[in-house]
């Protein structure tokens, strides 16, 4: 039940109201009962169209009376001359009509009347579209409307560009309409689709297409397109700003698409004769095919994620047979085939060397930024100045702050990074029920921004400290790296996805709120990890790092742990190796 | 043209804490009417109806109260030769309600009771070429029913009996520009349908297809001032969208990205101090449905007067514990 009010009423009122309803239900009863009976005898007749009418115009709900009634036309049809069937039809489509008046969101009228007009012997497709045309100036958010607006669009050829005509008009007389903006999310690409990238040297083309939607790049909008599409939101939102329609759309359209499927990274270490692989997204590579070559000898391996909690994961690793890769004086080519989608990539070991990647790096792809060509860039930056101006009239609105924080990454995330954390902070104060959401994503920005730094300066050093970190992400971009210094932030736990840093030795986090170290596991070279002042209390909560062979150095200072009773040998039992322990 | 903000205004007076009595009072009534005008026109879903009254009442740790033998009698009268099950008597078989007949079952550990081999292959048999299900042999199609479909069979145990392959890219199929799902390609994005559409990729072990974080924004941004939260943009808050938002938001690891304790004040305050019972938004009528939702939302919510509930089939863990299903959660 929904949007029935509670009224109160007197004792008489209730009583009137109680022998009304006494009433209706037996005349309710009875009409029902006879359609059960009558269709139990299988009879298909005008009787029975007329008890179920009767039903089914206070309860349009009732899924079974619907069928009972397809089951008397279908029955029509094969007795009946195909005008005839078409005049039945057509009286079929009035009474659903007269259902949608007064019950505009019933499923069952609207997949009746769908199943109608697709048996109609002569369709009349432009009704239908005028149907919908009706329906949505009532109530232009009525997405059962809007999915048989699609149906009747696809059954009669509507060309796409007079559906996107269409959202133009409904947006023009309203912009605070999503169901129109979204539906010109799905009309855009299929009129103005954006040019795949093209495939990088080591790739082939991908064979399959991915499933079609608009996160993938069969979904993008050509550039040319996406700058008048800038403009038509810039009028909605300086309409009406604080209308959330339009800056979701616009989100959208700053957004980047999927990235092609393929190996990013090969990483191989002599030492522990293991190679890793990072894939461009999470998959299950036990199932994807995956091949390794070695010395142009394939390789029976056994991958696995770095996390059982993992089916799936950009980040996989293998053993090599012991032996094979030990020598420091042999060179060794590897190369890692992702069969499925007819892509690899290669990997040398020379001589000498310990250890070696390949990898396409966040910088070389611009993974954190717009994906729009250099001579367009302008244009965000005068999306910018117009979204700023608007901000000045309106200085506490979320929508504009937030779309000023995207369009300055979208730019130049490092340039911006003063002012983005400035707007951050107000954006947490003006919208404080969202304050965890924009925490999150600030953590986002400023990881991403400190790969970039390290990547620019082409070092294994990750240092993120005093940033209020609420969050870790992008840790898959992070497999080379040797040390961490996420020290002095607000972080609760090291997730699983932690254990994705395969070269880590050095983890420094100190002064957090961290509980939980599940993704401190099976980190083959981690020796020191400093933990003081976080909220470690158990000895399970150290439990993944009995998993690190060479854990040698280990700082609980200030952790609820140390002051528990035998903490220092049960500690030693659980975790031999480490030699240097301070509590 | 400015848009108003649509939201309900929360009185001082509204209740502020939960009434656990009332409600086991008011679901064990509900059932005893049945001579009701209002109660036989919602015959049509009376499955899903005892479904959402048995499981409250569990999560309220009341079940003994319900009529069990009785309740398992009428599911077994409604389960057709084809395999599926029907709301009620003389009603035709749907996914919507063979799903609701399944949980009640577990809940009771009385599977049992129908032939499951048929519930299976009524399920199978909808999966149309593309992966979607029909919900019945009148063909809609609907991601909602994508969901009953795989939930029916991980309580059953027999995800392996369909295509779930097919059945993962036309789900995946539906995403939107907001990372959020519809009913079919193309549709609108919708708390509901999103719920089932997460839940769906959960019990099939996909979650990873996500764009959570985009999705996690949109499904945040439903939350208004008065603390409720509506299922689409510029929509009232309701206590089923609370249900389905916060549920959708647990899934992929978000459930921190709204605000915990307005929300629980909204919930609270959609109680009924008279009759017990939820209603969807402060003032208006109860219903069991909305009675559920209120219960399980403040289940997610930490209430520790209630047993914990399962995001994903809107179950107690305690049963699912018990059949040994345990749903994916995006950390
Ligand atoms: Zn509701």
């Amino acid at each position: 039940m929904h949007g029935r009010v509670k009224v109160k009423s007197s004792a008489q009122q209730e009583e009137e109201k109680r022998k009304e309803r006494e009433k209706k239900l037996k005349i309710y009863v009875a009409a029902r009962d006879a359609c059960f009976s009558k269709r139990k005898e299988g009879v298909w007749d005008d009787e029975a169209l007329q008890l179920t009418q009767q039903l089914l115009s206070s309860n349009p709900d009732f899924a079974t009376l619907w069928n009972y009634r397809r089951e008397i036309l279908m029955h029509l049809e094969t007795v009946k001359d195909e005008d005839e069937v078409q005049k039945i039809y057509e009286t079929e489509l009035s009474f659903t009509e007269s259902c949608l008046k007064m019950n505009p969101k019933s499923y069952g009228s609207w997949h009746h009347r769908g199943w109608v007009s697709a048996r109609l012997p002569r369709p009349d497709w432009a009704r239908e579209l005028s149907l919908c045309d009706r329906c949505l100036s009532l109530d232009d958010r009525n997405f059962h409307c809007w999915d048989y607006r699609r149906m009747v669009v696809k059954m009669s050829g509507v060309p796409v560009d007079q559906e996107l005509a269409f959202t133009d008009r409904l947006i023009g007389s309203n912009f605070s309409n999503y169901s129109s903006w979204h539906y010109r999310s799905t009309l855009l690409p299929l009129l103005h689709p954006g040019s795949p990238e093209p495939p990088s040297p080591c790739c082939e083309p991908p064979q399959s297409s991915p499933p079609p939607s608009p996160q993938t790049h069969s979904h993008r909008v050509c550039e040319e397109q996406l700058l008048k599409e800038y403009e038509l939101v810039q009028n909605a939102f300086f309409t009406d700003p604080n209308d959330q329609s339009a800056w979701f759309y616009y989100r959208w359209l700053l957004g980047r698409a999927e990235r092609e499927e393929m190996i990013s990274c090969v990483y191989v270490s002599r030492d522990e004769e293991r190679v890793a692989v990072v894939f461009s997204r999470p998959v299950n590579a036990q199932s994807v095919g995956l091949l390794l070559v070695l010395d142009g000898q394939p390789q029976r391996v056994e991958w696995r994620s770095v996390h059982p909690r993992f089916k799936h994961s950009p980040v996989w690793i293998c053993d090599l047979p012991p032996g094979t890769i030990n020598d420091i004086s042999n060179e060794h080519n590897l190369t890692v085939h992702w069969t499925e989608k007819h892509t690899h990539r290669d990997c040398a070991l020379y001589t000498g060397r310990n250890e070696s990647w390949c990898r396409d790096t966040a910088t070389d792809q611009e993974l954190f930024r717009s994906e729009l060509s250099v001579e367009k860039t302008s244009v965000l930056q005068s999306e910018l100045q117009s979204v700023k101006q608007l901000q000045e009239l309106e200085p506490l609105n979320k929508w504009c702050l937030l779309t000023i924080i995207l369009l300055m990454r979208a730019l130049d995330p490092l340039g911006y990074e003063k002012e983005t954390l400035a707007h951050f902070q107000t954006l947490k104060e003006v919208d404080s029920v969202r304050a965890a959401y924009y925490s999150d994503l600030c953590s986002k920005f400023m990881i991403e921004n400190t790969i970039l730094k390290m990547e620019y300066a082409e070092v294994r050093v990750f240092s993120i400290s005093d940033k209020n970190l609420t969050t870790l992400c992008h840790l898959d971009q992070l497999l080379l790296v040797t040390h961490i210094n996420l020290s002095s932030n607000q972080l609760q736990r090291l997730p699983p996805q932690f254990a994705m840093l395969q070269c880590l030795e050095v983890l420094e986090a100190d002064n957090n709120s961290i509980e939980n170290l599940e993704g401190v596991y099976h980190l083959p070279r981690l020796e020191e990890v400093l933990l003081k002042n976080n909220k470690i209390s158990t000895l399970a909560d150290l439990q993944p790092l009995a998993s690190c062979p060479k854990l040698k150095r280990l700082d609980l200072r200030g952790n609820p742990i140390t002051q528990t009773t035998n903490v220092e040998s049960e500690l030693a039992e659980l975790l031999p190796s480490v030699t240097d322990l301070l509590l | 043209m400015g848009t108003q903000l649509k939201d309900v205004i929360i009185k001082p007076d509204a209740p502020s804490t939960l009434l656990l009595d009332k409600h086991a009072d008011y679901i064990a009534a509900y059932g005893s009417k049945k001579d009701d005008y209002e109660y036989t026109l919602s015959e049509y879903l009376r499955m899903s109806g005892i479904y959402w009254g048995l499981t409250v009442m569990d999560l309220m740790d009341q079940l003994p109260r319900m009529n069990q033998q009785e309740i398992t009698d009428f599911i077994k009268a409604c389960q057709h030769e084809c395999g599926g099950i029907s709301a009620s008597i003389g009603h035709d078989p749907h996914l919507l309600y063979t799903l609701s007949a399944v949980q009640i079952l577990c809940l009771y550990e009385s599977l049992d009771a129908i032939d499951v081999d048929k519930v299976v292959e009524y399920v199978k048999g909808l999966q149309q070429e593309d992966g979607s299900f029909a919900g019945d042999k009148w063909g809609e199609i609907d991601t909602r029913f994508s969901f009953c479909a795989v939930a029916t069979l991980a309580l059953l145990g027999k995800m392996d009996m369909i295509n779930v392959d097919k059945a993962v890219e036309f789900v995946l199929s539906c995403m939107n520009f907001d990372g959020g799902f519809g009913c079919r390609p193309g549709s609108e994005s919708h708390a509901g349908q999103i719920y089932c559409c997460t839940g769906f990729l959960s019990l099939t072990g996909q979650l990873h297809q996500l764009n959570a974080d985009l999705l996690g924004w949109w499904l945040c941004e439903r939350q208004l001032p008065s603390g409720g939260l509506n299922g689409r943009p510029e929509k009232l808050p309701d206590v089923c969208y609370s249900w389905w938002v916060l549920a959708s938001l647990k899934i992929i690891g978000r459930i921190h990205w709204i605000d915990k304790a307005k929300l629980r004040m909204f919930i609270l305050a959609c109680q009924d101090e008279e009759t017990g019972g939820f209603a969807d938004r402060p003032g208006d009528m109860v219903d069991p449905f909305h009675t559920l939702f209120g219960v399980a939302g403040l289940s997610l919510l930490g209430d520790e007067r209630v047993k914990a509930v399962n995001p994903v089939l809107c179950m107690p863990e305690d049963v699912l514990q018990r059949i040994g299903l345990q749903p994916d959660l995006l950390s």
